[in-house]
């Protein structure tokens, strides 16, 4: 009798097996809790990123009764991107894009690091100042954005006198003349081309507080989670506000800039008012769908690259702190 | 030093009274404000203060131009003595706008649609940031890769085939073989799949021109800067201890009761900062309303798309010497029109979105 127990309880163990460790059973409740970004990613947007590519490679045309049809071209999309009618602006238009987007970008981190440290201290009127500054945030994307970039109305205004011209391009809309700045740093002997980068960094001001809010509010969550008892260590030894900075807000805030580098790279890569963009929105109402998308694949190629690249060389000097 | 030497006096027994010369209101006020410290701090103060209030004025100069803009009656454009604040006060535009391009009904669509979509997002950004940050499987961070993937690739590689997708939109072929345009290239069976003819889709659903496509991307987490709502709630939940959930696992609640009752509950400001963000930015897209919403000569069916047409629809006169500025000043007339709900909103919400961003300990990590 003993021994058929003992038989049935040892045929019964495979059974037992079946049933999952903790660890897998949750990683099952896991993979339910994403589960709408997977089926949303397989069923819809694997197949939009399907056809998109198709599309590069497929010459296309529209049934009458509804419905297309694809006829493979290889790459004669992407040759006539870079090298047909409009090839050499696109080049062009790629080239001196990308060349300001890559200068925009360390001007937005800066400013957005130096205002969200600013907006962290206590002042009067702190609130009203945050408030002004995230309005863009809510309000400067989309339409706005679009109303803006036709906008003549604001450098008019702007304007002391003279009559419109119905151009619109006026240099009132920049803050401060840029002769006066460039005389000013051509005495300095700083060189040209850093001249000419502030200069054109101080024009497109109101495009970089514009497009630094977003970059603000995380700079300024990573600013309130570095405990107030490291400032007061160092207060105590007598370190000043300069060394405090380097030595303690600036490693503790490295892993926001890093974020905030790779955000700022795609947001104003990809946003619609960039040159690029809009220059590949201007090929699709001339050249039709096929060409404006294998000029938009290899623009974004490029710019996966660059943040490749950039977060690869970033994250070697982020300093994360030790949570143990 | 002599006058500060206090005289003690012996009061009661218990008691002392000590009387100093108190030091002349001059000197106090000297030693107080006579510094370098002091100066220094009052130089610094003021120099933020005016850096902060010009950079206030950057921001603040395009609505200020818009809204003084919307005010002016035609012949400011053409009076070269008017420039910021306009000599004949009108209303026209804003009745324009009103009536013409028919705000209202653009107003009540909007206001809808991002109600339901924010709402959307919200909650699904919520359950996949939700499985991202507290359950570890494989494929974890790969998973995240793919949601910051989606937020990288830019629209417009995506325009055409996402346009074409909806517009012929079916899932896997499943519609297209109901409706029997399936086939595999073998007639026998192709004669057996043509027969089939339970719905008569061959194309698939034409989906523009409704809400479906967005509730769709909405659902699934791949609308409008949805990677950015995952990543930031993602940090949120990770900062919130595991112990409270294993102490509702003790006390027998599963995953998801869990995940309703006890996560959600303490998320709401988060929530909030998220659902602001999804609202104001699918408010002012233009780029899906766009693409989903074609627009035809019938009155706009957004608030995004009523510039497009506004100008030939609107009954003002624009024919004459300042046309293109009083062009401009219609278009930045609505653009006033679809921001003013937002603002409106803004001045009574923007706390929780600086305080649920600050709030949520966002690392990177």
């Amino acid at each position: 009798m003993t021994n058929e127990i003992k038989l049935e309880t040892k045929a019964k163990a495979p059974k037992r097996r079946k049933i999952a460790s903790l660890d897998k059973r949750k990683a099952r409740v896991g993979w339910i809790f994403i589960l709408p970004f997977i089926i949303g990613f397989v069923l819809v947007y694997l197949p939009i990123l399907f056809d998109s590519l198709m599309l590069s490679f497929n010459e296309m045309t529209i049934v009458k009764n509804g419905g297309y049809t694809l006829e493979f071209v290889g790459f004669k999309n992407y040759g006539e991107a870079l090298f047909g009618e409009y090839g050499t602006t696109y080049i062009q238009t790629l080239i001196t894009g990308i060349g300001s987007l890559i200068l925009e970008v360390p001007a937005i981190l800066l400013f957005s690091l130096f205002m969200a440290i600013l907006l962290n201290q206590k002042m009067m009127g702190r609130a009203a100042f945050r408030a002004i500054f995230f309005l863009p945030v809510v309000l400067a994307t989309g339409i706005m954005e679009t109303i803006e970039n036709q906008n003549i109305l604001g450098a008019y205004m702007g304007e002391t006198s003279g009559i419109d011209d119905g151009s619109g391009s006026s240099a009132a809309d920049s803050i401060v003349s840029a002769i006066d700045i460039e005389t000013l740093f051509a005495s300095m002997k700083v060189g040209t081309k850093l001249v000419g980068y502030v200069v054109g960094i101080v024009n497109s001001i109101y495009g970089i507080v514009n497009r630094s809010g977003v970059q603000m509010l995380i700079f300024l969550a990573g600013l309130q989670s570095i405990s107030p008892a490291i400032y007061e260590a160092c207060k105590i030894d007598g370190a000043t506000g300069w060394e405090t900075f380097w030595k303690v807000t600036f490693p503790m805030i490295s892993p926001m800039i890093l974020v905030n580098a790779v955000y700022t790279i795609i947001d104003s890569f990809t946003t619609e008012s960039n040159t690029v963009m809009s220059y590949i929105t201007s090929i699709t109402n001339k050249v039709g769908d096929e060409v404006s998308t294998a000029m938009s694949w290899i623009y974004f190629l490029i710019v996966i690259l660059i943040l490749l690249i950039v977060a690869g060389v970033m994250s070697m000097f982020v300093f994360y702190q030790r949570k143990d | 030093m002599d006058n500060s030497t206090a005289k003690i006096k012996k009061e009661t027994k218990n008691k002392i009274r000590a009387e100093f010369e108190r030091t002349p209101l001059k000197e106090r006020l000297k030693a107080k404000f006579l510094n370098m410290y002091f100066i220094q701090t009052v130089v610094i103060k003021l120099f933020r203060f005016i850096f902060l209030l010009g950079i206030a004025y950057i921001v603040l100069y395009p609505f200020f131009t818009k809204i003084t803009g919307s005010f002016m009656a035609p012949e400011d454009f053409v009076d070269t003595t008017v420039r910021l604040i306009p000599k004949n006060w009108t209303l026209d535009m804003y009745k324009s706008v009103w009536v013409d391009l028919n705000y209202m009904k653009a107003f009540s669509n909007t206001l809808l649609y991002s109600l339901l979509l924010a709402l959307l997002q919200t909650f699904t950004c919520c359950l996949i940031s939700y499985g991202l940050a507290k359950y570890k499987f494989k494929g974890n961070g790969f998973i995240f890769l793919l949601v910051v993937l989606t937020m990288l690739i830019p629209h417009r590689t995506l325009q055409a085939s996402m346009s074409l997708k909806f517009t012929y939109f079916d899932i896997g072929g499943i519609l297209s073989f109901l409706s029997g345009g399936a086939s595999v290239g073998i007639e026998a069976i192709d004669n057996v799949l043509a027969s089939i003819k339970i719905l008569n889709l061959p194309e698939g659903l034409n989906l523009n021109n409704t809400i479906v496509p967005l509730v769709i991307l909405s659902v699934t987490g791949l609308a409008f800067k949805n990677g950015l709502y995952i990543f930031m709630l993602r940090q949120f939940f990770r900062g919130i201890p595991d112990s409270l959930e294993e102490s509702a696992y003790i006390d027998g609640s599963n995953d998801f009761r869990t995940f309703i009752q006890i996560i959600l509950p303490i998320s709401i400001p988060m929530m909030i900062t998220v659902f602001l963000f999804a609202f104001c930015w699918q408010w002012t897209d233009n780029f899906y309303t766009g693409l989903f919403f074609i627009n035809s000569n019938k009155a706009p069916l957004m608030l995004a798309q009523l510039t497009e047409t506004a100008v030939s629809r609107s009954s003002l006169e624009f024919n004459y010497a300042g046309q293109n500025l009083y062009e401009s000043a219609f278009l930045n007339t609505c653009g006033i029109m679809i921001i003013l709900p937002l603002v409106i909103m803004y001045v009574f919400l923007q706390r929780y979105l600086v305080e649920g961003i600050e709030r949520s300990g966002l690392t990177a990590e």
